[in-house]
Parts: structure tokens; sequence; C-alpha cells
């Protein structure tokens, strides 16, 4: 499996892991791609296929089956049938509710006899797939990250059945009205793979008696997706954790961009059908090329971002001198004469050197000056020269990377005008829905559950409209900004480049060239720190000698010193660990990188103030650890550790999904019917054949289909639910039949319908939460360690244990978060 | 390398930021040293109407600190030329240039009971010097021992010694103070604490304390320079408890509120060249000053042409935009505030002009090529014997029968136009460093010969001493007839003519060669009576040329007055080969 992905798909995966960390790298010479592997006992796609096409009940019999035999691992099923059933629960009246309630105290009795079950959900390994479990993890437990993930599939759902209705009213348009929610398609998995898991733990919690193994969903539609997203991700090869992260990061942020600009149509005018057209168009356009180039050649489209910012910056004056960062300019004389004044002279001794024997090819000059210098090719080699200058330049953040210049592409098509204008009107709108919660709070469990369901939760999330604040999900999340100074040391003068990062990359080890360098000051042998490494992203790299430093100002070469700040901090911080250095050899197929395992000390609490542009208090605590274990790059395996913390804000976050499920049922067709097709296929050939009695018509594959199927293997609480169940999956057709009822309902008439119950309900789901969170409360404090499916708790002692140094040598920290502390 | 400057012959005023100053006080002068290279020595006799009273020219790039040492007799300067010079602070000559450093020279320290001084720079190194042995050099005793104290990691910024030379202290980016004793050049300690550059530092009598609090005996006035070029006296009189803060150049972030509100005394500044603007035509210069008066310039007679006054710097350039173009052959340096024009081996003889079109007339009509790197050169080494030597004979010959007193002038520079004999005639090394700086006339003094001997460089001996004209640019191109004119396309050669060839004689080519080829084919028979007009023809060609047809460019009709090379920026903007159309015209 190493060597096909060195050799086949391994390549652009690599690659595209290259420009991230060149910048930053080359003087490093460190390589951030770091791949997994994993046990391939559980290759996905050995068990579904036989009995997929099977008859309807036979599937049933099957699944059963495998429910009986608490085959935990193959669960998603399972999951999807616990969430019917909580669902059914609700919607199906008073009589569920109060069950419900009374069975809390004997599961939670039960649930404490079972000490070796764990109420957390592990993720199944569907071959390979640790690097994503791992981050999916993480990102589960992000603050806000579910409820963002919630709320924009909340728009994108509407949109969908806004766009169903423009569908039906212009017929020719059927071929197009997928493709904008093809886009979204991430969203959608995330969410459902959010629902599933809490579902699951939900109904662990509920009835653990049901559970004796462990607690597993698999991230199935999420790959699916992902590898319609990034064809690197086809097959089971192993990948780099934060490859994906930023994957998902990135597509989240495309994602939200689009809505918001399709919002942001909406508002003035009924959306128009031909903008309409258009826009799924561009998206499926965007989606399509960008993924392929970062796959043949990052750098490709990190020269198009660069290109584009650059146009960008052009257009935009007075940004003009401070994109360039210094020196970041190599020109012919011939275009620094065609070129303002301003920008002429900031070079290098040596960079001008070359100029001077840039002008012996004429022609190249030529061109470079000729027209108005924006022709491709010159910006183009102008970038690809800047590129050059970033490496040279040694210590550069990790934050060009292809999803980082490709969310930036996105910006700058969205650009911040039409948000402002779009602030204003949004408000006046927002006027309409009665308590619009304050765009900031987007994190905030703000619900997007319509006004009826709310009534369960503490926060009274009523709000309908969208609010702006989620299209930001990522920036506001895990979306920093840092400043890269250039002070003249001679005036004092600086000039300033900002960049976005999503994450910071920083070196384990010393690295050779400084070793020898500083060797006299500093033991080798002392251990490193996380502050060490950070102050070594961000050190203050000094421009002198030779290759002095242009100060405008004093128009003279002059000593200079460039740092790099963080100006502006996110809720999350993401440290990727440069845990790979350049072992040597040249012929090894990873391009000489080895693994260092050295670790480095990781504090529980993190500031980043000495670094920052302005005095800050804030203080950050690790709460997520991706591992990697495994002595070279090529493979390894990947498990997550995430501090259970703020349970009282995740089980908001539960509080709003438990009293959800009406709306859940509602929602849940998170695909157009050609789609659901195309995924139905995708999807079930992983799944236990019991999935597909639903699938067989397959406009309802999903969520609600496994709806009313769970509420059949959950369905020992209400007879009459049971009953319901039974019926419909003993009889497929009647399901069709009364599958599409709730669908194809616009969605204030269920809620019309589950009016009574939530109001009957409420306290019973108040109460259920309540339980549900008392349960979880005793885990507080503590590290979970996510193995794939396997789920294993420790006291924060002994998860720092297995992070420090003395302990196992192969399994290092790979990326680590931290999130802002709210004192 | 070889630069030069363009300034007047006497620079009165501080181009630029001013450096570092010192008070002669037994002759009440003062000297300032700043970014402008120049050192001043000033009149503080404040009844004086113009306090100048002279130059101190010898270095070529930012004067960063200078000392007085020996009661007044001897100055010593530190430069970004990478050198220390001193000079007779009195007659104001430089006696001898310590070429030790390896990079810029930021600080000077002296101390007085000694006569010792120390040089520092951002070569992380620091030099002892004994003044002594300094003022005792000469042009034949030339070798000076020094003892350096080494241990910075980091460019130095900043130095001080006591007065009786037992402690010696380096600011540096390091952030960290350095101590050594320049007796026996031990490191005494490292004093920690600082987060920044350290840019000054003062050290009491015994080297007991860092001394940056004068409140004991403050002195009668402060004078104080500012990155401006202006300096300014400050009367401290009367003024008790007065403390002054250790960077003279950074008053405002002192919260003290300010003492006095108006300099006793102002010695007036220049205006420093801040912005340029080279014109297409590769020749003059468009500059903007701090008193953003604009300025155009003649780069070939290293002359300012004229003062335009306080205009639109932009407007200026858009009003004087031609659409010629000529390759680069030099770069504009403005870090003195001055123009400094520097040729470069590598493009400076990528320019070549029509002797009409830069507005030289031949005495015999004809229009040469003129090269104009090349005759820069020539006219800068004008007064070096060498260059006379190789036409000599000739010259003798031609003395004898014209008029003596032209042809001299044509034999020893480059026949069209001079440079200011004040010019200062900089020989860099590739990197910067300065190796030699003359001026312009003196070239012909026989140690600045002898030194030219040992620095002008291979390449401009070629064209100095050697005459060696290089060879034109050629530009390759296809003519190819128009797609309108209907004519097959013809096979591809490619031509190749001089870069600076008009548009006009292409024509001339085309008509000739192309088109009347063709004719002739068709009418070879009939065609021997015309053979007669021949001679008349030839002188017409140009003329019907014009009549009959035209080229084109990218579709656009070519002036026959354009150059290739002009088409190729301007018309044909990409790259690959120029191609040119022709086609007959249509009336």
């Amino acid at each position: 499996m190493a060597t096909a992905r060195g050799s086949g798909a391994g390549i652009p995966g690599r690659g595209a892991a290259g420009p991230r960390s060149a910048p930053s790298g080359s003087k490093w010479r460190l390589v951030c791609a770091c791949v997994c592997v994993c046990a391939p006992g559980t290759m996905p796609g050995v068990l579904p296929g036989d009995s997929a096409r099977a008859s309807p009940s036979k599937k049933n019999r099957l699944s059963l089956k495998l429910f009986q035999k608490k085959e935990a691992k193959r669960v998603l099923d399972f999951v999807e049938a616990q969430e019917n059933e909580a669902k059914g629960a609700e919607l199906r009246g008073a009589e569920i509710d109060q069950v419900v309630p009374a069975a809390q105290p004997p599961s939670l009795v039960s649930c404490e006899k079972k000490d070796n079950m764990l109420p957390f959900v592990g993720l199944n390994n569907l071959g390979n797939t640790c690097y994503l479990n791992s981050i999916l993890q993480v990102l589960y437990f992000c603050p806000g990250f579910k409820t963002g993930v919630k709320h924009l599939y909340n728009i994108i759902s509407k949109k969908r059945e806004s766009l169903k209705d423009e569908g039906e009213q212009k017929a020719e348009k059927g071929s197009c009205k997928e493709d904008p929610l093809a886009s979204y398609e991430l969203i959608c998995s995330l969410h459902s793979l959010i629902l599933s898991v809490e579902q699951l733990q939900a109904s662990f919690l509920l009835n653990p008696e049901k559970y004796t193994d462990e607690l597993a969903t698999q991230p199935r539609r999420l790959l699916n997706t992902l590898r319609e997203l990034n064809p690197m991700y086809e097959g089971y090869l192993q990948h780099d954790a934060q490859e994906v992260l930023q994957c998902i990061l990135g597509n989240i942020q495309e994602s939200c961009q689009l809505l918001k600009k399709e919002e942001l149509n909406k508002l003035p005018v009924e959306e128009p059908a031909a903008k309409l057209e258009e826009k799924p168009n561009q998206n499926s356009e965007s989606n399509g090329s960008v993924s392929p180039a970062e796959e043949e050649d990052p750098t490709l489209s990190r020269h198009g971002g660069d290109a584009a910012k650059e146009k960008l910056l052009k257009a935009n004056g007075k940004r003009k001198s401070d994109a360039e960062g210094g020196n970041a300019k190599k020109k012919s004389k011939v275009s620094k004469e065609q070129i303002a004044p301003e920008e002429n002279q900031r070079q290098t001794r040596s960079k001008r050197k070359a100029t001077g024997e840039k002008m012996e090819n004429q022609t190249d000059a030529i061109a470079k000056c000729s027209g108005d210098s924006e022709s491709a090719k010159p910006t183009q080699k102008k970038s690809r020269l800047r590129l050059n200058w970033l490496k040279s330049s040694c210590r550069q953040p990790s934050i060009l990377s292809k999803f980082y210049s490709l969310g930036k592409l996105t910006t700058n098509l969205g650009s911040k005008e039409p948000g402002k204008e779009y602030d204003c009107e949004f408000e006046e709108s927002a006027v309409k829905c009665e308590n619009g919660d304050s765009k900031e709070e987007y994190h905030e469990p703000a619900s997007p559950v319509e006004s009826h369901h709310g009534k369960g939760t503490e926060k009274e999330p009523k709000k309908e409209g969208t609010e702006l604040a989620v299209f930001e999900l990522v920036e506001k999340l895990f979306q920093g900004q840092l400043v890269l100074r250039t002070r003249c040391l001679e005036c004092e003068c600086f000039t300033e480049r900002r960049e976005d990062f999503q994450d910071i990359s920083v070196p384990v080890q010393e690295d050779e060239l400084s070793k020898s360098e500083e060797s006299s000051e500093k033991p080798k042998t002392e251990m490193k720190t996380l502050k060490w490494a950070i102050s070594q992203f961000a050190s203050v790299e000094r421009i002198v000698g030779e290759d002095k430093y242009f100060c405008e100002n004093c128009h003279h070469y002059t000593e200079a010193e460039r740092s790099l700040l963080f100006d502006k901090m996110p809720e999350v911080i993401t440290i990727h660990l440069k845990c790979f250095a350049a072992s040597g050899l040249e012929f090894d197929c990873y391009g000489g990188l080895s693994k260092i395992n050295t670790p480095l000390l990781t504090p529980l609490r993190l500031s980043l103030e000495e670094w920052s542009t302005r005095p800050t208090n804030d203080t950050y605590g690790l709460f997520a650890v991706v591992m990697h274990s495994g002595i070279t790059i090529s493979s390894g395996h990947y498990t997550a550790s995430v501090k259970v913390t703020d349970l009282q804000s995740l089980e908001l976050d539960r509080g709003n999904f438990l009293p959800e499920p009406g709306y859940a049922a509602l929602q849940p067709e998170p695909l157009t019917e050609e789609e659901a097709r195309a995924v139905a296929e995708d999807y079930d050939d992983g799944e236990v054949s019991f999935r597909l009695s639903g699938a067989a018509p397959p406009g309802k594959v999903l969520s609600k289909k496994n709806m009313e199927a769970v509420g059949l293997l959950g369905g020992q609480k209400s007879k009459a639910d049971c009953e319901l169940c039974a019926s419909k999956q003993a009889n497929p057709e009647k399901l069709l039949s009364v599958a599409p009822e709730p669908r194809g309902e616009p969605s204030a008439q269920p809620r019309a319908e589950q009016g009574e119950p939530p109001g009957l309900g409420a306290n019973g789901l108040e109460n259920k939460a309540l339980y549900v969170l008392q349960s979880l409360k005793e885990y507080e404090g503590k590290w979970l360690l996510f193995d794939d499916s396997e789920v294993k708790v420790t006291e924060e002692k002994d998860f720092l244990n297995s992070l420090s140094p003395t302990s196992s040598s192969t399994s290092t920290p790979y990326l680590l978060f931290y999130k802002k502390i709210v004192e | 390398m070889v630069s030069y400057v363009i300034r007047d012959e006497v620079e009165k005023y501080n181009r630029n930021g001013v450096n570092a100053l010192q008070l002669d006080p037994a002759l009440n002068r003062l000297f300032t040293a700043g970014r402008d290279s120049i050192i001043r020595i000033w009149s503080v006799n404040q009844h004086k109407q113009d306090p100048y009273i002279a130059s101190m020219e010898h270095h070529t790039d930012w004067v960063n600190d200078i000392v007085l040492c020996c009661n007044g007799k001897t100055l010593i300067s530190a430069s970004s030329d990478t050198t220390v010079k001193v000079w007779n602070a009195h007659k104001g000559f430089c006696m001898s240039t310590l070429r030790t450093h390896k990079d810029y020279v930021k600080a000077l320290a002296y101390a007085k009971d000694k006569e010792l001084v120390a040089s520092a720079g951002l070569d992380r190194q620091i030099f002892l010097w004994d003044v002594n042995t300094l003022t005792a050099l000469t042009a034949s005793n030339n070798t000076v021992t020094t003892s350096s104290l080494s241990g910075n990691k980091d460019s130095i910024y900043s130095l001080a010694m006591n007065q009786m030379g037992t402690v010696i202290v380096s600011g540096s980016t390091e952030k960290v103070l350095r101590v050594w004793d320049p007796r026996t050049c031990a490191k005494l300690m490292k004093l920690k604490g600082h987060t920044d550059n350290v840019k000054a530092l003062l050290l009491n009598r015994d080297g007991t304390q860092m001394e940056l609090d004068r409140s004991a005996d403050p002195p009668p006035a402060l004078w104080v320079a500012t990155t401006k070029s202006s300096v300014n006296k400050w009367t401290l009189k009367g003024i008790h408890n007065f403390r002054a803060s250790g960077d003279y150049d950074n008053d405002c972030t002192n919260p003290i509120p300010p003492l006095c509100t108006q300099p006793d005394q102002v010695i007036k500044g220049g205006a420093s060249i801040i912005q340029c603007h080279i014109l297409n035509d590769k020749r003059h210069i468009l500059t903007k000053d701090t008193n953003n008066n604009v300025a155009y310039w003649d780069v070939l007679k290293a002359c300012k042409v004229e003062d335009l006054g306080k205009v639109d710097f932009e407007e200026e350039i858009k009003k004087r935009f031609k659409m010629v173009y000529v390759p680069n052959w030099f770069s504009v340096d403005l870090k003195t505030g001055m123009l400094t024009i520097t040729l470069d081996e590598s493009d400076c003889f990528a320019a070549w002009v029509s002797a009409k079109d830069a507005g030289f007339s031949s005495p015999d009509g004809s229009d040469p090529k003129l090269n104009l790197g090349g005759l820069l050169l020539q006219a800068l080494l004008e007064y070096w014997p060498r260059t006379h030597t190789n036409p000599m004979d000739e010259e003798e010959n031609e003395i004898n029968h014209v008029n003596g007193e032209q042809e001299n002038r044509v034999q020893k520079g480059n026949g069209y136009f001079q440079v200011p004999p004040h010019t200062p005639v900089i020989f860099g090394e590739a990197g910067g460093r300065t190796l030699f700086r003359l001026l312009c006339r003196d070239s012909g003094g026989e140690t600045e010969s002898m030194l030219l001997n040992e620095t002008v460089p291979q390449w401009v001996i070629d064209i100095t001493v050697d005459k060696n004209m290089p060879k034109f640019n050629k530009i390759p191109f296809y003519l190819q007839p128009h797609s309108s004119s209907g004519a097959k396309t013809l096979k591809k050669d490619r031509l190749s003519a001089s870069d600076m060839l008009q548009v006009r004689k292409v024509m001339e080519h085309v008509y000739e060669k192309i088109i009347n080829l063709d004719n002739e084919s068709q009418t070879t028979s009939s065609s021997n009576n015309e053979k007669a007009g021949e001679q008349e023809k030839e002188e017409d060609i140009a003329v019907l040329a014009e009549e009959k047809i035209e080229l084109l460019c990218q579709d656009q009709v070519l002036d026959p007055n354009m150059d290739l090379r002009t088409v190729k920026h301007f018309i044909w903007k990409s790259g690959g080969d120029l191609t040119l159309h022709y086609r007959q015209k249509s009336t």
C-alpha cells in the first residue's frame, strides 16, 4: 500500500503538501505530509456487496441478525436506527416521551455496570481511514463546529427545497439544479455523521444494555464525498491527517462562500433563475478544476491563487507595497521602469544583480514590461519569483497551502463589499425574524431548528433567518491572520504583509544548520518545548550581510528584521508538528525524508502573546491531539485524543438535537434524487445490507428511510412505534409511500403536526438532555482516546504521560489543537 | 562597477539625514556627517552669515559616525562604504583609509586619554586603532596593526569606550551588551536586558556606569541632528535637571515636555532626492526632492538640465513620455540624496543611439551610431592619460593642420560631450564595496593615474584605452507579406539587423529586394532601359518605398522613423521574434 502511494496517488498527495511546507521549510527541510496505515482488517467493500441486492425481507433479517450478534463494528445502520428511534419517540407523542425518562435510571445503572463501554462514539476504519477518523473526532469536539455545521446544513436544506420548487416550475432546468447542492455535499455528509454520532451516543446512554461491544459509526458518506472532492482519497491508501483537515476545512469554507453569495443574491430580489444556473456551473467548475490541479501540480494551483491575489492587490493600490513584503519582487530593470517607481527599489543586492543578468534576455524583458504588464505570463513569472523568495527566506508560515490559496481565491470572488452590503440588508431582514442572535455568536448553540422545537432547549434559539456569521464558520473557528513584518534596522520603518492561516507548522527539532551555528550556546540534548517551536516558526529573521534589504525609506540597502506575528487568532489554534526531516537518503522514495520521533514538551495551556501584534490575555487550552504512531513517514497509524471539556456547551448542542427529531425527520434528505441515487450506490456498498431495504427506491436512501427502519430497531419503547416501523420495514412499498410524505411536504406542515408533541414532550426532552448531560459529566476533564472504533478514557496525567518524551518513541503528537479559554 | 555622482561642485548643505556631530570648542567648529557621504565643517559663530566652511569628501556612502581626536586635529569617520577614514580636521583632507571592515562601519568610540579609537560595524567586528599611528600613515607607509575584539554574534550598531580606555561596550541587534577590556582584548561581561537593537551608548569616565544622565554638568548647548538634513542648536543655559535621552535622533519618545521650542541656531540643510524616474530615452531623469521640487537631469552630461519647481511629478513623467525604446544601460541610486549613476559591465553597452537622435552633430554631417555607456566612460576618464596614449600619433599630426583646441578635446574625450570635471567617479567591486573614488578632473594626477591602473576594470579599459567599441545589438525578425496583399507567404527567413535600424530601412529593403524583384522577374526583357536611371533611382528609393509600401506589426502601420527595438517594445510586445508584415499602399 505504501508503495502504491509512493508511486501513484501518493505523489500528488505529497506534492500537495509540498507547497505548504516549502515556504516554511526550506531552511528546515521538513515536510509535513504524514501518512497513516491501519490494520487492513477492516477493508470495506468486503461485506456489503453480496447481500446488497437481496430481497428486502432477507435484508431485514440479515440486519436483525447482525444486530443480535452485536456486530457493532458495522454499526452505522444501528446508528441510523437509533436516530430514528429517538425521533420516532419524539414524534410519536407523549407516550414515548414518558417512557423515555422512565427508562433512564436503569440505563444509567447498566451503563455504570459496563465500564468497558464508554458513551462516546468511535468511527470505524474503512480501510486506512484513521487519518480521517482522527480528524473527524477532533472536529466533532471543536467548540462550535457541530452547531455551525448543523446551521449550515439547515440553510442548505432550505435552499434545496426552494430549488426543488423552482425546478418543478422550470422543468428545463432540471439538469443543473443539483450542482449547487453537490458542492455542499461535504457539509451534508458531516451533518449526517454528526447526527449519527449524537444519536448513537444518546441511544447508548438511554439503552446501554443494547450495546456490548463498542460504539462506532462509519464515516462512509463523508469518505465518499471526500473522494469526490479530491480523487487523491480514492482507494484505501494512507494519507496525511493535516491534509485531510485542510481539505475539509477548505471545502467548508468554499461552500460557505457560495452559500453566502447565494444568500446575498436572494435577499434583494427573488433569486433569478438565470443566476442560479450560472452559479452552479461555476461551482462545479471550480470544484472540478481546483482539485485535479492540486492533485497534479499543487504549485500550479498555488500560482493561480497567488496570481489572483497579486492582481487583487494590484487593483487595490494601497496594499501594493505591503504585498511585496519587502524584497519579494525581482524584476528586470526594464519592467522596473515601466512600473510605478515605488515598486522599483525593493530589492536586495543580489537580486539586483540578478536583474542585470536577466537583462541579457532582452525578449524576456520586453515581454515582461510590455503592455500593461498584466498578461498572464508576466504575472505568473512574478508569482514564481515570489515563491523563490519565500523559499529563500527560510521561515515562512505554512499557510500558503493549497487549500489556503483555494480559500483565498474564493474570498476574492466573494469580495468584501457585497458582504458589507449584505450586512445591512440582512439586518433589515433579520428584523422580521423576531430575535436575531448577534452575528458574532455564531458559535453559540444557535439552533437552526424552527421555533417550535426550540422550546425544549434552554437557549431558545428561535431564529429562523440565517446568520451571516455562520458562513464564517471556518474563518472564525480556525482561521487566524499572521503579519509578516519587515523592519529596517536603520530607520525602523516597517512594511507588513498579512496572510491568513488555518494552522501553523512548527519544527520539533533544531535543524542541522542552525544547530551547528549555535552549537556552542545550548546543549543539543535539551528538550525542545512547544514554545521553542513556535518561536522558531515566528522567529525573527535578519536580512544581513551580502543580501541586505532595500529600504524604500532610506533608499539604501540596510539590515532588516523580518518577523512573523499573530494578528488575529482563531478560536482554535491548530499546530502542526513537522515531524519529518531530511534523512539524507537520496534514494528513499519519500524524498529522503524520515520521521522524527523526538517529542516536544507540550503544555496544556498556551499563550501566544509573545508573538502577537498586540497585547492579549487570551490563553488557549489543549483540547485535542492527533497522534501518529509509526517510525516512517510512509506508514503509521493515527489516533485522536480529545479532552472532555465544556460539557455544558456540548450538551447544549445535544439538547438542541434531542428535541429535534421531528425536525430532523423533515430535513433528512440531504440530497436530491439523482444525487441520492449516485451517492446511495457508493454509500451503501460499505453498509450492511439492512440499509438497502430502504435504498431500493433510490430517492429516500438516507436518514429518513433509516429513521423509519430505526424505529424498528429501537422500537422497544412504544408498541405503536414499533408497529409502525415494523410494518414499514416489512413492506418496502409501504415504506415508500410513507416516506415521501413528510419529505415532500413543505416544512411547515410537519411542524404543525409536531406542534403538540413538542409541547407535551418538552419535559421529557429536557429530562433526557439533562440525563445525558449528567451521565457524561463524569468524563469531564478526562481525555478520550479515539482509536478508530475503539474509545478509551484516560486521566489527564496519564494522557500527558503518553505525550511525554519518555514514553513510547514512535507514537508522537502530530497535530495539536488548542482552543481559546473563556475566562 | 563604475559609478558617478551628479552634483554641484560645492555641495554646501547637508543633503540627507545627519548621522553624527562633533564639536571643536577650541575653534568653534561643528563637524557634521551624514547620509550624503560628505563631512562638513561649520562655523558655530552665530554672527556669521554663512556658517559653511568646508566639505570633506571622500566617502562614497553614508557616513555613520565621526570622532574628533588629538584635540581637534584629527577626525576619524566611519562609513557604509565599509571604510574608516582618517582626516586632517583642520585642513579638511583625507589622510588615510582603513579597509579592514567587511560591511558597513556603524560606530566609533574614542578614549581621549589614550588617543585610542575603536570602530565597529555590521561585520560584527570591533577594531582598535591607535590614533597616533593612524595619523602617521602615508601613501608609502600604509600598514597599520590593529587588535580586534571578537565575540559579537550580530551586527554592531553602537559602541562606547570610557575616556581612560579601560572599558569598551558594544550594542548590537543581539540585544546583549558585550563588554571588553581594550587593553587586553579580554571579554569582561555580557549585559542582558535590552529587547531591541541598541543604537546608542555612552560610558562615564571610568567606565563604571553606562552614562545616560548628564544632569551633573549640563553642557551649555546641545546640537541636535535628525534624519532631516538640518542641524539645530538648542540652548541649555538656565535649564536645570537636564536629562538627555540616549539616542539623539528619537526624541519624540521622551514624555518630558519640550524645554525649548525654538532652536538657537540652525544649520540649514538642503533637499535630498527621494524619487526618480528614468525617461524612455534612457538619458534623462526626472527627480523629486524632499521639498517637492522636480528637476530634469541629463545622465550623459552628468548635470541638471532644468529645475521644474513644485510641479506634479507624475504629470511631468507623462508629459515627457516619448515612444522610443532604448535598452537600459545604467542604474540610479538615491542613497546619498543625490543621483548616483552606476554602470555595470553586464548592460553598460546595451544602448546605441543615432547621434542625430541624441542631439549630437558630427562635423561631417553623418549620423554615426553612438554607444551611450561607452561614450560616458570615455568622458568620465577623459583626463586619464592612458586614454590618450593610443591616438597620440594621429593627434600630433592633426594638431599640425587643424584647429588645435577643438581637435584636442575630441581626442581626449569622446568627441561629443563632457561631464563636469568635479564629478566624483567611483570604482567599486561587483558587490558594491568602493575601491577607489576620485574626481573626474583628478585622473590626470600622478597618484590617481597610478591607482586607476590598478582599479579600472578590463571592460572599461577596453573601451577607454583600447577604443574597442562594443558590437551593435542585433535583433532577429521576420518579414512577411501582409495577408491583405494576397501574396503568398514566403519561406520564413529569419532576418537580423541592428536593433536601432529604422523601419524606413526595412521598407527600402522590402521595396528593393522583394517587390522590385517580383517586378523585374515579370519584366526582365523590358527593364534594360531602366538601368540608366538606376543611379537616380537609388537615391529615390527611400522616398519611393515610403510612397509605395507600408510595414505593419500586429496590424499596426509603422512610422518609418521608428526603430526596430521600439517596434518590438511598444508594438510587438510579446516574446518570440518580431514579425513585420509589408503591403503595398492601397492608393
